[in-house]
């Protein structure tokens, strides 16, 4: 428990006033139509997109689970962030074929690549599936801020849950995606202003980078300073673990929805004014979130070596708060703060409230779009007028936000493990077939289904039931990934050569319009042949 | 840098060419510099300075690059917006599949 000043309280009651009246501004926008509610009526120039980017993937969670890796590996568990990286090519790569789709949501964009009742199939899974992804991920925002409730205050989850996760729905249930944007925007400011605040102060409470070295050299544990110091030359991190990382990552980045965070960046491409504002944003968002992770990390470390016996996390068994590893970034703020000047700790909170409301908003509205845009109006209500869409917007936030109340109270005290299993592991399977859907046109729908299908179930097998009778026990996560991954290629990849492709007719509309890369060359000539793209023409040296 | 193309019509642009996989190349090799580069530098480590100088030139090379094909490709995909605007929306109601 930590003891507020006046002044402190000051601060939070400042900031979040401040950052729900801004939201709340932006109400007679949002109920324009359902076009401004989920994309701010796609007219935003790139900066804001990509700070509400940045802004989003600066969870409550993140520093918790990254204090966690950083306390096992050193520097090297920067790279558990590194996924980032599949942004820097989805910038120049799929990021142009989606924003040229027009879709709202990735749901919509399976009925424009596919076509039939496959493709409204994928349609309805995909907004099913997000909805609940996004009411998992606002639960587990709800788990974080808990732990830091309960931590600061000894509050229960119901209270914290209560202050700070229903006044963010009141500001996106009325203003929507206008209001998620441009309350990211100064969250994003002033979040970024405080991590580097923290963690200054953090790196030269530890005596500065000599003292940090130093201490690090005295514990034998120099090797923690090397970004570069895998389990192979005396670290901590495997290096196949690096690797599987970056590959990955590169790999992501040519397709759409390999990565739970594809979803998100998704809307904010769309939301982008122009192709050129959509590359910019998927860019920029993520670089600042990689350079965030690396203060971060120095900081944990700085925290490392003056508390290095806090406890890493376990999921069986969780520590109690003030004894773990993954609260580590967090104290920096609470025990180091309040001496260097009043008021810096309630400053620390606001932010922390920041972090908080900027990823649960999003997540409100996006799981509200797929609701509202996939479900209800494209099954439900096909002629809905705008004013219900957005009412429709309305309802399904709220529907989001009760879901995670229930996901947030069971997952409480076990963030890291979830984490990695939802983001890395469940998708493991459905990583090749999102790439091969954008690059290969014989890619179709029946191997897309046979793909989340054969993972959905392969991914608990191999993870919790072979494990529980001691088959494949005992593997590492980028092992689970690489076994995912061939085992469901062995089921996609034969019903996709053994049906029939999507009809050309739809194959050309779809290629005319988003340009996809990789192998098109039928739909490409077919195209051409009926004078819908003009034909590549090459001089000497390959240049058109 | 005459290897570079730096004038593109809209319908060039539209189309995959080296420029873009040069950005490809350099993008998550600018994210990695930028990754290890600040935080070496913030522990006063001398690679974390050629880590960052080097993810800063890859950033201005890449905008560099792709800086006009992104305009070209912008304006001419602006112009036909309106029009597939209309056949999404026309398959969100059903009345196209």
């Amino acid at each position: 428990m930590v003891d507020l000043t006046f002044l402190d309280m000051i601060w939070i009651a400042l900031f979040v006033g401040l950052m729900i009246a801004l939201a709340l501004l932006f109400y007679r926008l949002s109920k324009r139509s359902q076009s401004d509610f989920f994309l701010a009526g796609r007219g935003l120039p790139w900066w804001l997109p990509a700070t509400s980017v940045y802004a989003t993937h600066t969870g409550t969670d993140t520093p918790i689970w990254y204090s966690g890796v950083i306390y096992q590996y050193g520097l090297a568990g920067m790279w558990y962030g590194f996924f980032a990286t599949w942004c820097s090519i989805s910038a120049f790569a799929s990021a142009k074929i989606f924003r040229r789709s027009l879709s709202y949501t990735q749901a919509e964009w399976q009925t424009l690549r596919f076509s039939g009742l496959g493709a409204e199939l994928s349609r309805g899974w995909l907004s099913g599936w997000r909805a609940f992804m996004d009411i998992f991920t606002v639960g587990w925002m709800n788990a974080a801020i808990y732990m830091i409730c309960n931590y600061l205050f000894g509050w229960p989850f119901w209270l914290s849950f209560l202050v700070f996760t229903v006044s963010v729905a009141i500001y996106v249930t009325t203003s929507g995606y206008w209001g998620v944007v441009m309350a990211d925007f100064q969250q994003g400011i002033f979040v970024l202003i405080v991590i580097v605040l923290v963690s200054v102060i953090g790196i030269s409470v530890a005596g500065g980078p000599a003292g940090i070295l130093s201490s690090l050299e005295s514990m034998g544990k120099e090797w923690m300073a090397n970004p570069f110091a895998f389990k192979e030359f005396g670290g901590g991190l495997p290096l196949a673990w690096f690797l599987t990382m970056f590959f990955a990552a590169i790999i992501a980045g040519f397709g759409m929805g390999s990565h739970t965070d594809w979803y998100t960046e998704a809307q904010r491409i769309q939301s982008a004014k122009t192709l050129k504002d959509s590359s910019y944003c998927m860019w920029a968002g993520p670089a600042l979130v990689i350079i965030r992770n690396a203060l971060w990390a120095v900081a944990i470390l700085a925290f490392f070596v003056l508390s290095p016996n806090l406890l890493p996390p376990n999921p069986a068994n969780p520590p109690p708060l003030h004894q773990a590893a993954e609260m580590a970034w967090y104290r920096i703020g609470f025990d180091y703060l309040p001496e260097v000047s009043a008021g810096l700790l309630g400053f620390f909170i606001a932010a922390i409230i920041g972090i908080h409301f900027s990823t649960v908003s999003t997540h409100l509205n996006l799981g509200a779009s797929y609701l509202t845009r996939d479900l209800y109006q494209h099954y439900i209500n096909p002629e809905a007028s705008e004013r219900r869409l957005v009412w429709g917007g309305r309802i399904s936030t709220l529907i989001i936000l009760a879901g995670s109340f229930f996901f947030g109270w069971m997952m409480k005290a076990e963030i890291t493990s979830w984490l990695i299993f939802t983001m890395w592991i469940m998708m493991a399977g459905t990583w090749i077939p999102n790439i091969l859907q954008v690059v290969w046109w014989r890619f179709n729908i029946k191997g897309w289904l046979a793909a989340w299908i054969a993972n959905m179930g392969l991914a608990w097998i191999v993870v919790w039931i072979l494990p529980s009778v001691n088959i494949l026990s005992g593997l590492l996560d980028y092992q689970q990934f690489w076994i995912l991954l061939a085992l469901s290629a062995l089921i996609y990849l034969p019903v996709t050569l053994l049906t029939k492709p999507e009809p050309t007719e739809h194959l050309v509309r779809f290629y005319v319009m988003a340009r996809p890369y990789g192998w098109w060359g039928p739909i490409r000539k077919e195209a051409e042949r009926r004078g819908l793209i003009k034909p590549i023409e090459k001089t000497k040296g390959g240049q058109k | 840098m005459t290897w570079i193309k730096r004038e593109w019509t809209g319908e060039e642009a539209q189309e995959w060419t080296k420029e873009d996989v040069i950005a490809w190349i350099l993008s998550p090799l600018a994210y990695l510099g930028f990754t290890a580069g600040v935080a070496l530098t913030l522990l006063a480590k001398w690679p974390g300075y050629i880590l960052l100088a080097l993810a800063i030139v890859f950033t201005f090379l890449i905008f560099w690059i792709q800086r006009p094909k992104l305009d070209a490709a912008s304006e001419e995909y602006e112009t036909k917006q309106k029009e597939y605007l209309k056949e999404t929306e026309k398959m969100q109601r059903w009345e196209e599949i």
